[in-house]
């Protein structure tokens, strides 16, 4: 196999069609669709679907003490957890589809919902 | 008692493919003890090898010495069988008979370049594949599809460049 050019036009060909899919790609699996609704799960039973565009406060009152759910502005958060790691608290807003808050001591957990389930390890 | 002596005719063929194998047995040994980001995202520069084979003896030395270097390096590493190894010969299989379309592809316009990123491309193919069907048999993995890819493209670039680079040295192409 003998060839002198330095310049291949097949292998740009391929690069470029490369980057094309690897940005389709980035487009078609890492989209992030923000959510409508909120799912607000409290004791092993789904409390309730709120709208993420009305402001609302819900408290749940659980085995630990009462944890309040917090609605603003298309977002939603866990404003207060009776428990006492605070990890639900600390995680902030969430917005996105498929993205969930988890209260294990006072067994509430909050997810967002869209059009569409997004794939993680939680729904596996 | 007499001592019986085993000869194994060798041709020259042969002492070509153990050589190479050797070389890819190496770099994949180097290669496994080198820390990488994610679970599969490795250069893979054992490929600069089979693809160098390819370009320098034939296509049937290409298959001897990916596949020698496989079943040799997961023996050397203890995981043969193991999934790790079977995720190895899958990505180079379908590397290997990916190979074998492209190479006919017109060598003015391709050069070892463009045929690194395909075989890479075809090998995280085939693993992606694998894990879809056999470990992982969920959905969520298409979410490493971007990242896998991108590595895909950088590193079989690279590699088909470094290809290219002894090729040129050693008056092949």
């Amino acid at each position: 196999m003998k060839l002198r050019s330095n310049f291949f036009l097949g292998d740009c060909l391929i690069i470029l069609v490369s980057l094309i899919f690897i940005i389709f790609a980035f487009k078609t699996f890492w989209h992030f669709e923000t959510g409508s609704v909120v799912q607000v799960n409290f004791q092993g039973k789904t409390y309730g679907n709120f709208s993420l565009f009305q402001d609302k406060k819900i408290s749940l009152v659980g085995k630990e003490g009462s944890s309040m759910i917090e609605i603003k502005d298309g977002r939603a958060r866990i404003k207060t957890a009776p428990c006492k790691n605070q990890y639900c608290v600390q995680q902030g807003w969430i917005n996105f589809t498929g993205q969930i808050l988890i209260c294990i001591p006072n067994e509430v957990s909050i997810e967002i919902l869209g059009k569409t389930k997004a794939y993680d390890s939680l729904n596996y | 008692m007499t001592r019986s002596i085993i000869k194994i005719k060798t041709t020259l063929l042969d002492h070509q493919i153990a050589q190479l194998s050797a070389i890819a047995i190496g770099l994949s040994l180097i290669e496994s003890v080198l820390p990488s980001p994610m679970p599969g995202v490795k250069p893979g520069i054992a490929n600069i090898i089979t693809l160098y084979a390819i370009y320098r003896f034939n296509f049937k030395t290409a298959i001897w010495v990916s596949i020698l270097r496989v079943f040799a390096t997961s023996l050397i590493l203890g995981q043969f069988l193991s999934p790790t190894f079977m995720l190895s010969l899958t990505g180079s299989i379908l590397s290997l008979l990916t190979l074998y379309f492209v190479i006919k592809l017109p060598s003015k316009f391709f050069s070892p370049i463009g045929l690194s990123i395909l075989s890479s491309f075809a090998h995280i193919a085939g693993q992606l594949m694998l894990v879809r069907l056999w470990l992982i048999p969920h959905a969520s993995i298409y979410y490493l599809i971007p990242i896998y890819s991108a590595a895909a493209l950088l590193f079989g670039f690279i590699n088909g460049w470094i290809t290219y680079r002894l090729l040129k040295q050693h008056n092949s192409i």
